[in-house]
Formats: C-alpha cells, sequence, structure tokens
C-alpha cells in the first residue's frame, strides 16, 4: 500500500485530527497487514520453547510393544488368552480372544536414562536421552481413518483443521518465500486419512499444508509448463501487476493483498527449489539421513528436506511414513517381523539422522519433533502372527523444542494393552504442542457457525512432565 | 391447500405449547424475548423519497450515523455485476454494446429480468446452496466413495430456483419429501438434502450405533444450519452456551429424524431397467475376456509366491490346509483361517513378481480395459433418498454425545424456545411435522434466514453478518427493520426468492459504485450500513467457467452425472487407495466435457482441485454460509502456472487470431480487451500492451493469461 494515497497515523496526529482517526488508522494498519499477507508471523502468547515443528507420522500404527514399551509378561503368557479381567477387547478385525504374542523383538536398555528401545530400532536407540516416551496416549477409534482425524485434528470427524493449520494460524510463518505448513507423503501414496489429514478445515484456504516434493518444481504450480521461459514468465508477471494497479482502487487492501501475493509467488519460485535442492549438502550429511543407502535414501532425503525447509522459516513440517499399499504401511495384521522390520528398516536411521543433525547445529533446541501415529498394535496376534489395531493405550514420543530427554512417562499394563495411570487424550497432545509454542489452547480459537472452535475442544492437560 | 395449512399452524404456534419441565423453562428464562424470537412484524417503509423500498431502509440506517450513499456505478459497471452475481458468468460483448445503447428509463430492469430468466440463474443459486448444506458427490472419509446417484439432488436445485419453486416448497422437500408428496420422484431426490452431508463408510467391526448417531448428527447439523440459522448442534454435549437451546432439545430434533433410513429408491419404468441391464451385459461380455486374461497372465507367478509363502508357514498351518475344509475340526478350522490369511497375496506382491515385459503387457490389457468400461451405461434413475423405518428407535439425551452414555429418553419436538410443539410419536410424518412447523408464515427464523442468504449473497455481506447463526454468538442485524421487511416481503410473495433478488439488483444500494471513500470509511469500515457497494471476489467455480467463457471452450451443456477433469500427478496421487492405482480418475470419453461448467464437476471430498482450494471453495464437510476470502501465493501461481490457465490462455489467443486474421497488435489487443473484459483498452492500457507484445516481442498467448489473472476479470464490480 503506497503512503501517498494514505495518511499515516504519524501525519494524523501531527495534524491534531485526534486520538479517535489516530485509533481508526491503527487500526486500519492492523487490518491490511493481516489481509496483505495472512502468514505474517505472529506474536505467542508466552515465551516458546519451541519455534517450529517436524511431525513424523507411522501410518498404519507401529506396535509401541515391539518398539518402546516392553512388555515381560507376553513371553510369560505366551499363546494364552488374555485373563477375563480385561474384558471384551474389540479390535477392528478381531474379536479379543485370539492369544498373546510375545514380541519377537529383544529389548535392551540405552544411554545414560536406560530407556528400553527393541532392536527394531538401533539407531533411535542411540538417541534415548533427547526423547521423551508417553506410553499412555489413547484415541477413540479402531479404524484407521477417524483415529489419524482425531490425531492431526482433535476429533474423529473430518472438517475439522489439523494441527499444522491451527499452528500457522497462530503463529504465521516467519518464511514469506516458502509455504509455512509443508506435507511430504509416501512417494507410493497418500496415508489412509488422505487430505483431512492436514487440511485447514473450516479456517480459511491459506492455513491448509501445501504438498512438497523433491525436484525442480517442488510445489504444485510452482512454474510454468516448460513451453514458457523464464524471460516470458516476467515479462506476464510484469504487465500483469501494471495492469493491477491500474485497476486498484484507494484503500482497497484486498487488492494489495493481490499484488502482493504475486510477489510473494515470484520469490518462492526461486526459494523453493533452492530450498529442497541437496546437492548443496555434504556427503557426511547425507550420511547421516541414510541417503547412502537406496533402503532409506528417501525416507531420508524427506527428513533432509524438512531440516532445510524448517531453516528457512518453515513453521510445521508434516512428514508420512506409510502410504499406499497395505505392504507399505506399517498395518501388520499378518505377518508382524516381515512388515516392521522392512518399515522400521525405511525409517530408523534417517530419524536418528534428524536428531543428530538438529542437535549438531544448535536447532533442536527450539524444534519440537514429534513421533507418532493413530494407535498401537494389540498384545494377541491376528492370524498366527500379525496384530489388529489398539487405540486403547500406545507410545509416542518428543525430542527436542524444550523437551526434556531421556524421561518416560505414563505407562501401560502389564500385556501393554490399556493405559493405565494417567492415560492422555489427544486434546492432551494438542495443548501440550500448542504449549511449547507458546500458544495457550484456550486463546487460539476460530468462531465457525456459531461455535469458538478450538484445537482441543473443551481443553486438554497440558503434560507438564514432558517438559518441565 | 397451503394457505389452510399455513392457518392452521400459525394458530399452533401462537397457542401455548405443550408443559416444559421447569429446568428447561428456567434455562431459557427470559431469552424467549431475543430478537429472533420474535414474529416478523412487517415495518412501515419510511417515508424518505426513494422509489425501492428497500432504499427508503438502507437511506435511514445511513442518515443515523451520517452517511450518504454513494453514486450509481457506470453502465459498464453494472451489466458486469449484474451478470456475474446472477448467472455466475460474465456478459457477452455485444451484450454490453446492446446495454450502452439501450436508453430507455427501464434498460437496467430489463438486463435483470433478462439475467433472472437466464437458465443460468439456478445454477449460479446451487453453487451458493450446495455450499449451505455442503453437498459433495463422494461420502467422505478415507474411502470417499462415489455417490453415483446424488447428483440428481443438484439437478434438483438448479431446476428448483430456475422454476420458480415457492421457497416454504422447496424447503418441505427437501426435509420430507417422501412423506408429503408420495410419488413424485422430485420431492424424493429432494430429501438427498437429508444426506448431502459427508458419511463414515468403511469395513471391520464398525459399531453401528455409533455410526447412527453420527449419520443423525449429521441431519440434524443440515437442518438447524441450513432452514433454523441456529447452532442447535452445539447443544449435543450440554445446553447451548449462549442461546436457550436445551440439550434435550437437540435430542428431540433427533428423534424428528429417529425413524428416517437411508435409502436409494429406484423411479425408472421397467423399459428402462430392461434396456440398461441389456447394455451392462453387452458391455461385461467385452471386459470379461480380458479379465480373464489378466487372470491367466498372473496365475503362474500367483501360484509361485504363494507355494513360497507356504514355505514360511508353521507345519501345523500347513497341514491343515492339506485337510479338506468339510474334514477339518474348529480348531483346524482356525489354523487354516490363519495359513490363508499368511499366504494371502496383495496386488502389489503379485506385479512386483512379474517380467518386466509380463508387466507391460498385463498394463496394456488393463488400459484396454479401462477404455471399454468408459462405456459403462448411465445407472437407471434412482433418488439417492430416504425412507421411514416400520418402527421409530427410541431417542435418548446422550452424555456428552455418546451414544454408549444414554440418559433420559426424548418424543420428537421442535424447539422449546418457539413454543415446543410436539411431532407425530409413530415413524412416519415426524419430519413433514417439522418441515410444516418450519415453513410456517409466523415462524420467526425461517423467512428471514433466507432472506438474509439472499441479501447475502448479491451484496456481499448479510444483514446479520454470520447467515447460520441468528443467535447470541452471531451478529445483530445491521438494520432491523430492513430484514424484516425482506422476511415479510419475501413470505408475501409466496416465498418468492426471484422476486427478493429482483427487488435487491434493482434497488440504488446495489447500482451504486463499490469506491472506497475514506471519510464514510472511517464511520463505517466494514459497509455495514451499505455506503456503497461491496467488490466481492469471484468464486474459484466462476471464475473457471469465466476462463473457460474467454477461450471459447466453455461447454453449455446443463444437468446430469458429475464431469472428472484433468488433474495434476500430485493431485492424482493423494487419491486414497490400497487397490491398485492405474484407473482412479478416469476422464470422460467426450473431452469436450471437462469445459463443463464448474457446477457440474465431480465433487470430491477429500480430492480438491486446487485452483478451486486455492480460490478458498469450501471443504463441503461442514455448512458453510459465507465463504472467505484468503490471499496467497500459492492461489497466485495456480493462476499463473497450472496447466489448464496454459492451455485456455493458448485457447483465447488462438480465438483472438480467428479475428484477427490478418494479425495486428491493435486488433489483438482490443479482441482479448473485448473477450475478456467486454470492454475496449484504455490509451495506457494500449501503451501496455503494445510494449509488451510488439516491443518485447511476447507471445498473445501471454498477454491472454496476464488479462485472466488481473483484477478486473476476478472480482465482480
Amino acid at each position: 500500500m503506497s503512503s501517498s494515497t494514505f495518511p499515516n497515523r504519524r501525519s494524523v496526529l501531527q495534524s491534531g485530527l485526534g486520538a479517535v482517526a489516530a485509533e481508526w488508522l491503527l487500526q486500519r494498519d492492523l487490518r491490511a497487514a493481516a489481509s496483505a499477507n495472512p502468514l505474517a508471523p505472529k506474536v505467542p502468547h508466552f515465551a516458546p520453547r519451541a519455534k517450529r515443528v517436524i511431525f513424523l507420522f507411522m501410518v498404519g500404527a507401529p506396535s509401541s510393544i515391539d518398539m518402546f514399551d516392553p512388555k515381560p509378561a507376553l513371553t510369560k503368557y505366551s499363546g494364552q488368552k488374555l485373563p477375563a479381567s480385561f474384558g471384551k477387547v474389540v479390535s477392528q478385525f478381531t474379536g479379543g480372544d485370539t492369544p498373546l504374542l510375545p514380541s519377537p523383538w529383544e529389548f535392551k536398555q540405552y544411554g545414560q536414562s536406560g530407556i528400553p528401545v527393541s532392536s527394531l530400532s538401533p539407531h533411535v536407540a542411540q538417541c534415548v536421552d533427547d526423547i521423551c516416551f508417553v506410553r499412555s496416549f489413547y484415541t477413540e477409534s479402531t479404524v484407521h481413518a477417524p483415529a489419524m482425524y482425531q490425531v492431526h485434528s482433535g476429533r474423529v470427524l473430518t472438517g475439522y483443521p489439523s494441527m499444522g493449520a491451527w499452528v500457522t494460524y497462530g503463529l504465521g510463518s516467519p518464511a514469506d518465500n516458502l509455504p509455512a505448513y509443508v506435507v511430504m507423503p509416501q512417494p507410493e501414496g497418500t496415508p489412509e486419512g488422505g487430505t483431512p489429514c492436514w487440511s485447514a478445515g473450516f479456517l480459511p484456504a491459506v492455513y491448509q499444508g501445501t504438498l512438497l516434493r523433491s525436484g525442480p518444481s517442488p510445489i504444485l504450480h510452482l512454474k510454468p509448463p516448460d513451453s514458457v521461459t523464464p524471460e516470458r514468465q516476467k515479462n506476464t508477471l510484469d504487465l500483469l501487476q501494471q495492469m493491477n494497479r491500474l485497476d486498484s482502487r484507494p484503500g482497497d487492501s484486498e487488492h494489495a493483498a493481490r499484488i502482493a501475493s504475486y510477489e510473494l509467488a515470484f520469490k518462492m519460485q526461486s526459494a523453493a527449489p533452492e530450498a529442497v535442492d541437496l546437492s548443496k549438502e555434504s556427503d557426511a550429511t547425507k550420511r547421516l539421513y541414510g541417503m547412502d543407502d537406496k533402503k532409506t535414501y528417501d525416507f531420508g532425503s524427506r527428513l533432509l528436506l524438512a531440516r532445510r525447509l524448517i531453516e528457512r522459516g518453515t513453521r510445521f513440517v508434516q512428514i508420512y511414513s506409510g502410504g499406499g499399499p497395505v505392504s507399505i504401511q506399517w498395518d501388520a495384521h499378518k505377518d508382524l517381523v516381515l512388515n516392521h522390520e522392512k518399515m522400521a528398516g525405511l525409517t530408523d536411521k534417517p530419524v536418528a539422522g534428524l536428531l543428530k543433525d538438529l542437535k549438531s547445529r544448535g536447532l533442536l533446541d527450539d524444534t519440537l519433533v514429534i513421533w507418532g501415529s493413530e494407535f498401537g498394535r494389540l498384545p494377541m496376534s491376528e492370524g498366527g502372527n500379525g496384530r489388529d489395531h489398539n487405540p486403547h493405550g500406545y507410545t509416542m514420543w518428543f525430542a527436542g523444542g524444550g523437551v526434556k530427554g531421556g524421561r518416560i512417562v505414563g505407562e501401560t499394563d502389564e500385556f501393554g494393552l490399556n493405559a493405565i495411570g494417567e492415560r492422555y487424550h489427544m486434546r492432551d497432545f494438542h495443548a501440550t504442542v500448542l504449549h511449547l509454542l507458546g500458544l495457550d489452547q484456550h486463546k487460539l480459537f476460530y468462531l465457525h457457525n456459531g461455535r469458538n472452535e478450538k484445537l482441543t475442544d473443551f481443553g486438554g492437560t497440558v503434560i507438564d512432565k514432558v517438559f518441565a | 391447500m397451503r394457505k389452510v395449512v399455513s392457518v392452521l399452524l400459525c394458530a399452533a404456534l401462537s397457542a401455548t405449547a405443550a408443559p416444559i419441565d421447569p429446568r428447561e423453562e428456567a434455562f431459557i428464562g427470559n431469552r424467549r424475548s431475543y430478537w429472533a424470537f420474535q414474529k416478523v412484524v412487517r415495518p412501515a417503509v419510511p417515508a424518505n423519497g426513494a422509489a425501492n423500498p428497500i432504499d427508503n431502509f438502507i437511506r435511514e440506517g445511513l442518515k443515523a450515523k451520517k452517511l450518504t450513499p454513494s453514486s450509481e456505478a457506470s453502465k459498464r459497471t453494472l451489466i458486469r455485476r449484474a451478470s456475474l452475481d446472477l448467472t455466475g458468468m460474465p456478459p457477452a460483448n455485444a451484450e454490453v454494446e446492446a446495454f450502452l445503447k439501450d436508453n430507455a428509463k427501464d434498460a437496467y430492469e430489463k438486463l435483470v429480468d433478462r439475467l433472472l430468466a437466464s437458465p443460468a440463474y439456478g445454477e449460479r443459486w446451487a453453487l451458493k446452496w450446495l455450499d449451505v448444506v455442503r453437498y459433495a458427490d463422494t461420502n467422505g472419509y478415507e474411502l470417499d466413495a462415489e455417490r453415483p446417484q446424488a447428483w440428481r439432488y443438484r439437478d434438483y436445485v438448479i431446476n428448483s430456483f430456475n422454476s420458480g419453486k415457492p421457497y416454504d416448497r422447496f424447503l418441505m422437500e427437501q426435509i420430507a419429501g417422501d412423506e408429503l408428496y408420495p410419488g413424485n420422484s422430485d420431492a424424493l431426490i429432494a430429501t438427498g438434502f437429508l444426506r448431502a452431508g459427508p458419511r463414515h463408510v468403511v469395513g471391520g467391526n464398525t459399531d453401528e450405533e455409533v455410526n447412527r448417531q453420527e449419520v443423525l448428527l449429521e441431519m440434524t447439523l443440515g437442518v438447524s444450519n441450513t432452514f433454523l440459522g441456529l447452532t442447535v448442534g452445539c447443544a449435543r454435549c450440554h445446553n447451548h452456551k449462549f442461546d436457550p437451546i436445551t440439550q434435550a432439545d437437540h435430542y428431540r430434533i433427533q428423534a424428528i429424524m429417529a425413524a428416517t433410513d437411508l435409502k436409494e429408491i429406484e423411479y425408472a419404468t421397467k423399459e428402462e431397467k430392461q434396456k440398461r441391464d441389456v447394455s451392462a451385459k453387452a458391455l461385461m461380455a467385452r471386459i470379461k475376456p480380458l479379465d480373464d486374461e489378466i487372470a491367466a497372465i498372473e496365475k503362474p507367478y500367483r501360484e509361485q509366491l504363494k507355494e513360497a509363502k507356504k514355505l514360511l508357514l508353521t507345519p501345523a498351518h500347513r497341514a491343515v490346509l492339506d485337510i479338506p475344509k468339510d474334514k477339518r475340526t474348529p480348531e483346524q478350522e482356525v489354523l487354516a483361517k490363519e495359513a490363508n490369511k499368511q499366504i494371502g497375496l496383495s496386488w502389489d506382491e503379485v506385479v512386483n513378481a512379474l517380467p518386466p515385459d509380463v508387466k507391460a503387457k498385463r498394463a496394456a490389457i488393463r488400459a484396454e480395459r479401462h477404455k471399454i468400461a468408459l462405456d459403462e451405461p448411465e445407472e437407471v434413475p434412482t433418488a439417492f433418498a430416504v425412507a421411514n423405518m416400520e418402527k421409530a428407535p427410541v431417542t435418548h439425551i446422550l452424555k456428552i454425545g455418546d451414544p454408549k452414555h444414554k440418559l433420559d429418553t426424548v418424543e420428537p419436538a421442535f424447539l422449546s424456545v418457539l413454543g415446543g410443539l410436539d411431532a407425530p410419536k409413530g415413524p412416519a410424518d415426524r419430519r413433514s411435522a417439522f418441515a410444516k412447523w418450519l415453513a410456517d408464515p409466523a415462524h420467526p427464523l425461517t423467512a428471514r434466514v433466507m432472506a438474509n442468504r439472499i441479501w447475502q449473497f448479491r451484496m456481499g455481506s448479510g444483514i446479520v453478518s454470520t447467515p447460520n447463526d441468528f443467535g447470541q454468538l452471531g451478529g445483530r442485524p445491521s438494520n432491523r427493520p430492513l430484514l424484516d421487511w425482506l422476511a415479510a416481503e419475501f413470505v408475501s410473495s409466496g416465498w418468492n426468492v426471484r422476486h427478493l433478488d429482483r427487488l435487491i439488483v434493482t434497488s440504488a444500494a446495489y447500482r451504486q459504485s463499490a469506491d472506497i471513500d475514506e471519510s464514510k470509511a472511517s464511520v463505517d469500515a466494514d459497509n455495514k450500513l451499505y455506503w456503497r457497494m461491496n467488490q466481492r471476489r469471484l468464486e474459484g467455480e466462476s471464475l473457471r467457467d469465466g476462463v473457460l467463457q474467454a477461450s471459447g471452450k466453455l461447454n453449455p451443456k446443463q444437468f446430469g452425472a458429475p464431469i472428472k477433469t484433468p488433474i495434476e500427478p500430485e493431485i492424482y496421487d493423494i487419491i486414497f487407495t490400497e487397490g491398485e492405482p492405474d484407473n482412479l480418475w478416469p476422464l470422460p470419453k467426450d473431452r469436450s466435457e471437462v469445459y463443463r461448467k464448474s457446477i457440474y464437476l465431480l465433487n470430491k471430498r477429500t480430492v480438491r482441485l486446487p485452483m478451486l482450494t486455492n480460490f478458498d471453495q469450501p471443504d463441503a464437510i461442514t455448512s458453510c454460509p459465507v465463504r472467505a476470502v484468503s490471499t496467497h501465493a500459492l492461489q497466485a501461481l495456480s493462476l499463473l502456472n497450472s496447466a489448464f490457465m496454459q492451455e485456455q490462455s493458448e485457447a483465447l489467443a488462438a480465438r483472438v487470431n480467428t479475428v484477427c486474421r490478418k494479425g495486428g497488435a491493435a486488433c489483438q489487443i482490443r479482441t482479448a480487451y473485448e473477450l475478456t473484459l467486454q470492454r475496449p483498452p484504455r490509451p495506457k492500457e494500449q501503451q501496455m500492451a503494445r510494449q509488451f507484445l510488439t516491443q518485447k516481442r511476447m507471445p498473445l498467448e501471454d498477454f491472454c493469461k496476464a488479462l485472466l489473472n488481473r483484477h478486473e476479470f476476478v472480482y465482480i464490480p
């Protein structure tokens, strides 16, 4: 907005127009700033521990009791039924009457904290002193998608904004030339919950997750078709902006915002390919992420992309392991060993690489890394060698961003079926993440169809053991 | 007949209601006197010299703040504004020229009448209505399957607005068409309204009670958001925090729907069905050989894979497979089931086992199969509708909305604060009683809510700024006498939507300039009193339609099954499937179909078209009464760089060149301006264009693309 067409506040005050007019101009300026770039950075409600989030989501539900929550009782009672005192256990495909299946993997203690991790995650095991494991989360559906929606948006229903959308709505983004909220699905296919997992719900579309890939055109429509040269593109844009200036009426903040959006688009055209250009990274860094191994190349390169994006100001990065065909998800209804060896093999080294890399660059202090899924898996077997879904108690973990590492919070029963003691709902999960980001769950709301909607709905409990 | 019903219900509405629970009465208390619950009393039109009653009310509102209306917009602006507003399409150049030359006093009124009679009028209204009822062609959630017959409801909506169906009838058909108008297929299709929302459909052990509660909740949200303008959904877990709606009220309205079953009802003739059967069989006969061929190709590899997997089985598991099924003991049967699960094959295991040449051959056969499948005959006409159950299930109040925590039972009834009339207790006619209660001319909300929607649609903001929420948390009417007058006028015109549209669009308030006067803005920045016309951005749908109109590619065909348009590979990839992802988005055989108007495109809840979603197309999951208008870089990118915009810019350039056969920048510039903005270029614009085309020697298609991105093209002036 040009200053020539508008009196600014100072000139109004100097001219003696009075406080009312000055107040109105202040309001107008704030409104104009917000409408010129709705993603402009905003001040959090209180001092944040974390400034940005990388959320690693394991699609299909890894088995907590085979990775981070050892259950020796399963070996002791192997092949037996769950005691009747547990009542009827309902899952998606089994009825709870199948025999208990011990974990095929060995657990060992790691780090100064001595936290147990199974042989599925030898690399993440090296990082336990930076990780806080919360073993007693639960979701409210035995079906993947509704449970995924609950983890992402707080409700088992669709139509609600995802956590990344709420965070960018609340905090904006320091990067005006990159998307504020980036999503990287598994190349083989979309996660079961699909687009509602990163949608803006009823928030304006600007807060939805932006799909990002590596390569010369990482964002949809970033580049014109090949036939259009950069020179042509630049000239078209210049002509367009000249014409748009002709169309702009004085005082029209929406037109000003449109002109600004084309400028940002132009900046993004050079910034985004630079941000995703992994050739600038050293071989040592690439090795750290497992990019020297075919198996870990994909996930490693996506995690390295995540680091490059958050370095450049992206606020929230959502990455999925698993999607598309059943064989590329953590959904081990049959052949738990084959499935989890494969999926953990694709991700363990890259995840540890990300934590180490962030730490060595000093980024882990204010970057929150979350590892999670829609639920865990049952202690009983399915089809003899698999496990069905278990939303009743499962592990997710946090690292960085003010999180106290080397810590275990919450527990499940001796078989790993139910969370016991301090059980944590997704409302608590979200309240905790918002808190780490300096956002008060009750102050972050949006009026929609007569209700001040919040990520945590009725409100959750901030799990302070995660960081205090 | 309608009058008789009205009179009867009028009496009922004012009669003493059935006794209300004292606790509920205490909760409602004096909030019964809230403005929106008061009967509409037609206000006297203020005498201040304006010709259109709307302007008399607007002038009064402005006078109170010492504001004056803006001057009338130019004729060019008016025809563009009215055309985009009433039909969603820009005017043709010839129409603009004719309008400019028409010096008759009623030239504008004639223009408005022509636009109101256009078949596009109903299409335009449908875009708005479908936002409110959150219509889509798919179920939503992970599988997001298509609802092959749902589109008939979309066509019903278009036809209803075009045919001038009275709004009370429109309302009654949608809530209770099956009960009120038996044997009328249109009324049956109308009940698709009750099923318009998302629905979770998935396999495995899901809880029927939970599923049913979700269906009832969606129905309750649908009627209360759309017709009542109250957020009854908020009273699902507890009494409403702001409005006198008790939790019991929420479940009483659920009880209205409790006996309502979702049902596909065929209404085709015998001949239609036979004809369909014959063509479906003929198609199967073409497809089956290909399926057989694929099965034959896969067979040896499937067997090999299975044998390999068998070797990994425990000896016990392996052994039971050799025992014939009828000879197995129950324990052996359990083992056999496990064994079969363990040796089961997914499609990708099979495909990955094929040698490259076999894989290629199989892919070619599948491609051929998908091509043939495009010839599938259209389904026989079926209403995506509802029907009543034999017996009405009991309705309970649910503790925090959880069907596992049942509290007291409730009977079907309406809102206590509005008199709380009871509905029939049997399974039948609950909905028709509810519909008649809503459609009663004396109902304080129904007419106000719709009059406000019509106003908001045309003026860009509602007199009540929250059209789905007339409650405490919603906006107060910025001009209550105007709202009430519009509501009264709406009812006395026979609930005639077009009548209200005409009144609004011919008012001076609508015809004024949208320019911003800083001094007036300092008094009323949000233009709540309408001292100027609001400038509005086109919806993504209308923008796409306008681009197609300019390029000459628009296929004006109306109605029918939804169309898939080409999508980017990135978007194709987000279609969720665990199956083979090679035919998830079949494009129509007749490629001109991909240029149909946006209202006819497949609206899939989890796969949004970037150009539409970047322009704030709602997600069709919750009711959207007012679209957000967000402006951001990704929006600019899709309007500049998408394959669609490139293709249409080229088509527009080609169209310009058919007019300017001899070439020449002057002709090209003028023609491109006329096809996009329906006006000649101004000298400054001429100069910019010449510099671009002749000095910089940039291609015409790029010039066209810039025009299609321009504010003037993207906004209703």
